[in-house]
C-alpha cells in the first residue's frame, strides 16, 4: 500500500514538473514580441469594449500586444501602487487621475514625458496640460477632460415665472428655487453628489471657484476656511437649512444625483459630462425636452472674474508610464495610439484634449454642445496638488459632511479641517 | 527507482513528516508568513517606494498614536461596538424565538425551515446592492414605493432611509449619546440589512442544539409544575448555553470586523474599524498603522472572546 502510495506521488510531481516546464524550450527560440499591461477604468467616460477595440486595432498596427485590465475607478489608485513597489511591475501604463499626480511625482512613481510631447503639447488647452505638471515636469499624456457643467429644468423655471433661461449667478438661481418651492413646483430644486466621497471635494471646488477663490494656493496651502471656501460652504449649508437642496444630497454620488434630476425631482444640478447623455433618453429620463445642460453659474460678487463668468472642476486624467516598465518604448506608443486626435475624434461623446479636433468644424457638427463643453473647460479648477492628496481630500470631505449634517459650524469644520491637513 | 528505494528505507515517523511538510510550507506562507510581515509594519513606518517598501522604525508608536491621539479611532470603536452589541442582540433574540417556532411540529415545517435559510444563501455583496435599492432615498427606492403604494407616505415625499440623521435627535442626552457613539440612521438601517441576512445561521445553529434536549426533561418539568419561563430558563437556555457561546464568538468576530456592506452602501462615511483600517492602509498608503489597526481589532475581538469564554464556559451539562 505504501509503496503504491509512493510511486503515484512520485508520478504526480513529475507530470506537475513537466506541466511547468517553459514551453517555449520545445520549439525553435523566437525573438519575443513586445507586450504591454495596461491598467483602465471600467467605469465613467470610454468604455470597455472601445478600449479593447483600440488595442486590437494597435496590435494589427505595430505587432505589440496590448492586455487592458478594466477595474473600478476606486481600485485603480491601490493596484498602481501595488505594481510600482513590486520588483516586477504588473502594468506598464496606467490611467493617471489628475489627483495623483503629486503622489505619483514624488514618489517617482511614472516617468517625466516632457522630451516626448514637446512637439505637440501646444494643441492640448493649458488647463487640461497643467493638471498633469508637477515639479516642472508632466507626468501623463492627457487622455480624458472631464469636468463639471450645469443641468437645469427649463419647463421648471418657467413655471416658477421666469423667461425660461439660465441663471447666470448663484443668487439668481436661489431666487428660482425659492419661487420654485413656494408654488410647489418641486420639493427640493437643487440636487447634488454631497455623499462623503471625492465627488463633494469636487463640488466643494467649483463652489468655491464660483465664489471667486480656490481651495489651496499655488504652494499646495489650504486657503479653504476664509473667503471664497467659507463662503461655498456656507452656500451648501443653506441649501439644506432652507430645504432647497434635497437632504438625499448627503447620500447621493453622481449617478445618484442624475437619477434625481432626471426623475424631475429636481430642477438644477452641477454633474460630469456624461450627464448630458441622459437628459433625452426616454428609457430613463422623465424629463425629456424640458432640460438643458450649460455654464454653471457663480456668485454675482465674482461676475468679472473670469471669461463667460463660469467656474468649474476638473477631473481630467492622463495615461502615464510607469516607472519600474521593461516596456518603456511600446509602451510610449500605446500613449500615443490611444490619446491621438484620430481616434478621440471617432469617439465625440467624450470632450478631446486636442484643440485642433474640439474647434474643427466636425466636431461642431457633431456635436451640438461644444461651444459649451469648451467655454466651461476653459475655467475649471483643479484639486490641490499635493503629495498626500487622498489623505487631504478625505479630511476635507469628512468636515465638509459635519457641517452638512449640522454637526458643525461651516467655520469651525473648515478651521478643523485646515489643522488636520497642516498636521500631516 | 533509486529515490523510491530510499522512500522505502524511511521510518513511518519520517514519511509522514514529509507527508506534512506541504501543508506545513503553505501554512507558513499565506498564515504565519503574512501575520509576521503585518506585525513588522505594524512596528514601523512603511512608506511605499519604487520596487519596495522603506521601514523606519517606529516601535509602539502606532499602537500609542490609535490609543492616545486619535480621536477617529475611539469613535470608530464605539460605532463598531453599537453594531456588534446591537446586531448581537437582535439576532439573538429573533434567532431564538424563530428556532423555538421551527422546533415545533406543524404542518409545512420542511418547507418553512427551506425557506428561513434562503437570506443566509444571498451572497453578502449581493445584500448589500438589494439593500441598496430597498433604501434608495428617491421615488426609485423600493421601500420608498412600497409606502407609497399602501398610502403611509405622500407621493412627493420620499425618506433617506440611509441618511445621517442621529436616533431621538431633539430628545436630551440620548441624542447627545447616540451623537457621540457616532450613531444614525443609516448604521440602523445598515443593521437591520445585516440581521435579515444572518438570523438564518442563528436560528439553524439554535434549531441543531434545540434538537438535542430531551423531550422528557419538559415532561418532568411540567410535572414538577414548572412555568414556561422556568421551562426556557433552566432547561432550553441551560442546553443551548453552548451553542450560544459558538454564535456569540462566531457572530461577534463578524460583526467587529465588518467592512462589505457598510462599504457598499456607505464607503467611508461611516467609518467601523474594518474601514477605518482599510483606508488608512489601502487608502492612505499607510502600511504601519494600518497594520497596527488590523492587530487592535484582533485584540479586541480576543478579549470579547475571553469574555464569552469566562461567562459561558463554565460547567459541562
Amino acid at each position: 500500500m505504501k509503496k503504491t502510495l509512493l510511486m503515484l506521488t512520485g508520478i504526480i510531481l513529475l507530470l506537475a514538473l513537466v506541466s511547468c516546464g517553459p514551453k517555449e524550450a520545445a520549439g525553435p527560440a523566437e525573438a519575443p514580441a513586445a507586450e504591454i499591461n495596461v491598467l483602465y477604468m471600467a467605469q465613467a467616460a470610454y468604455q470597455p469594449e472601445d478600449v479593447a477595440g483600440w488595442a486590437r486595432l494597435f496590435t494589427d498596427v505595430t505587432g505589440i500586444k496590448v492586455n487592458v485590465d478594466f477595474v473600478k475607478y476606486d481600485e485603480q489608485h491601490e493596484k498602481v501602487v501595488a505594481s510600482a513597489i513590486a520588483a516586477t511591475p504588473t502594468y506598464d501604463v496606467f490611467s493617471l487621475d489628475l489627483i495623483w499626480t503629486a503622489e505619483f511625482a514624488s514618489k517617482g512613481f511614472c516617468v517625466p514625458l516632457d522630451d516626448k510631447i514637446a512637439g505637440f503639447k501646444d494643441d492640448i488647452p493649458a488647463p487640461i496640460m497643467d493638471a498633469f505638471v508637477y515639479d516642472g515636469k508632466t507626468w501623463a499624456m492627457p487622455f480624458l477632460a472631464n469636468f463639471q457643467l450645469f443641468f437645469y429644468n427649463v419647463n421648471m423655471i418657467k413655471r416658477a415665472g421666469f423667461p425660461g433661461a439660465r441663471p447666470k449667478t448663484l443668487e439668481e438661481m436661489v431666487e428660482m428655487m425659492k419661487a420654485m418651492k413656494k408654488r410647489g413646483i418641486v420639493e427640493y430644486p437643487w440636487t447634488d453628489s454631497w455623499n462623503q466621497k471625492e465627488g463633494l471635494t469636487c463640488e466643494y471646488v467649483w463652489l468655491t471657484g464660483a465664489f471667486g477663490g480656490d481651495t489651496f494656493d499655488e504652494n499646495g496651502k489650504p486657503i479653504f476656511n476664509e473667503g471664497p471656501g467659507l463662503k461655498a460652504l456656507e452656500f451648501m449649508v443653506m441649501l439644506l437649512k432652507e430645504g432647497l437642496a434635497s437632504p438625499k444630497s448627503l447620500t447621493n454620488d453622481e449617478p445618484a444625483a442624475r437619477d434625481d434630476f432626471i426623475a424631475g425631482q429636481a430642477a438644477f444640478t452641477s454633474n460630469w459630462t456624461f450627464q448630458y447623455g441622459s437628459l433625452d433618453d426616454p428609457e430613463t429620463s422623465k424629463i425629456v425636452g424640458q432640460a438643458k445642460m450649460g455654464l454653471l453659474p457663480v456668485s454675482k460678487d465674482a461676475l468679472g472674474k473670469y471669461p463667460n463668468d463660469t467656474a468649474s472642476v476638473s477631473g481630467f486624467q492622463g495615461a502615464a508610464i510607469l516607472a519600474n516598465s521593461n516596456n518603456k518604448e511600446a509602451a510610449w506608443k500605446w500613449l500615443r495610439f490611444c490619446t491621438s486626435p484620430v481616434l478621440q475624434r471617432a469617439y465625440l461623446t467624450e470632450m478631446p484634449v486636442w484643440t485642433s479636433v474640439s474647434t474643427s468644424a466636425y466636431a461642431a457638427t457633431m456635436d451640438p454642445v461644444m461651444d459649451i463643453k469648451s467655454k466651461q473647460i476653459a475655467n475649471v479648477h483643479h484639486r490641490p496638488r499635493v503629495p498626500v492628496y487622498t489623505e487631504t481630500s478625505s479630511i476635507l470631505q469628512k468636515y465638509i459632511h459635519q457641517a452638512l449634517t449640522m454637526k458643525m459650524a461651516p467655520k469651525e469644520a473648515l478651521d478643523k479641517a485646515k489643522a488636520e491637513i497642516e498636521a500631516l | 527507482m533509486g529515490s523510491l528505494m530510499i522512500y522505502r528505507e524511511m521510518s513511518t515517523r519520517k514519511l509522514l513528516l514529509v507527508l506534512i511538510l506541504p501543508a506545513v510550507i503553505i501554512i507558513f506562507l499565506v498564515i504565519i508568513g503574512p501575520i509576521a510581515f503585518a506585525f513588522i509594519l505594524s512596528i514601523n513606518q512603511a512608506t511605499p517606494r519604487l520596487g519596495g517598501i522603506d521601514l523606519k522604525w517606529r516601535g509602539l508608536l502606532n499602537y500609542i498614536h490609535f490609543f492616545f491621539q486619535d480621536p477617529q479611532f475611539w469613535l470608530s470603536v464605539r460605532i463598531t461596538m453599537y453594531f456588534t452589541i446591537v446586531s448581537l442582540a437582535v439576532e439573538l433574540v429573533l434567532g431564538t424565538g424563530i428556532a423555538l417556532v421551527l422546533n415545533k411540529n406543524f404542518w409545512g415545517r420542511g418547507f418553512v425551515r427551506a425557506v428561513v435559510l434562503i437570506p443566509w444563501a444571498v451572497p453578502t455583496v449581493v445584500n448589500a446592492r438589494l439593500w441598496e435599492w430597498i433604501y434608495a432615498g428617491s421615488s426609485f427606492g423600493a421601500l420608498n414605493g412600497l409606502l407609497k403604494v399602501i398610502g403611509a407616505l405622500p407621493e412627493a415625499k420620499n425618506i433617506v432611509w440611509l441618511g445621517f440623521d442621529v436616533p431621538f435627535a431633539g430628545v436630551p442626552l440620548l441624542s447627545e449619546f447616540f451623537s457621540w457613539m457616532g450613531v444614525s440612521r443609516a448604521l440602523n438601517m445598515i443593521i437591520l440589512a445585516d440581521t435579515w441576512k444572518v438570523t438564518p445561521l442563528v436560528v439553524f445553529l439554535l434549531l441543531a442544539g434545540l434538537q438535542q434536549i430531551p423531550e422528557s426533561l419538559y415532561e418532568v418539568a411540567s410535572i414538577d409544575g414548572a412555568n414556561a419561563w422556568r421551562k426556557f430558563w433552566s432547561i432550553t437556555y441551560a442546553y443551548l448555553k453552548p451553542v450560544f457561546l459558538v454564535i456569540l464568538v462566531l457572530r461577534t468576530m463578524e460583526l467587529f470586523r465588518v467592512f462589505d456592506i457598510i462599504y457598499i452602501l456607505m464607503q467611508y462615511s461611516i467609518r467601523v474599524v474594518g474601514i477605518y483600517t482599510y483606508e488608512t492602509g489601502m487608502k492612505f498608503l499607510r502600511f504601519g498603522k494600518g497594520s497596527a489597526l488590523s492587530f487592535l481589532v484582533a485584540m479586541f475581538i480576543l478579549a470579547f472572546t475571553l469574555l464569552y469564554i469566562k461567562l459561558f464556559y463554565k460547567e459541562e451539562i
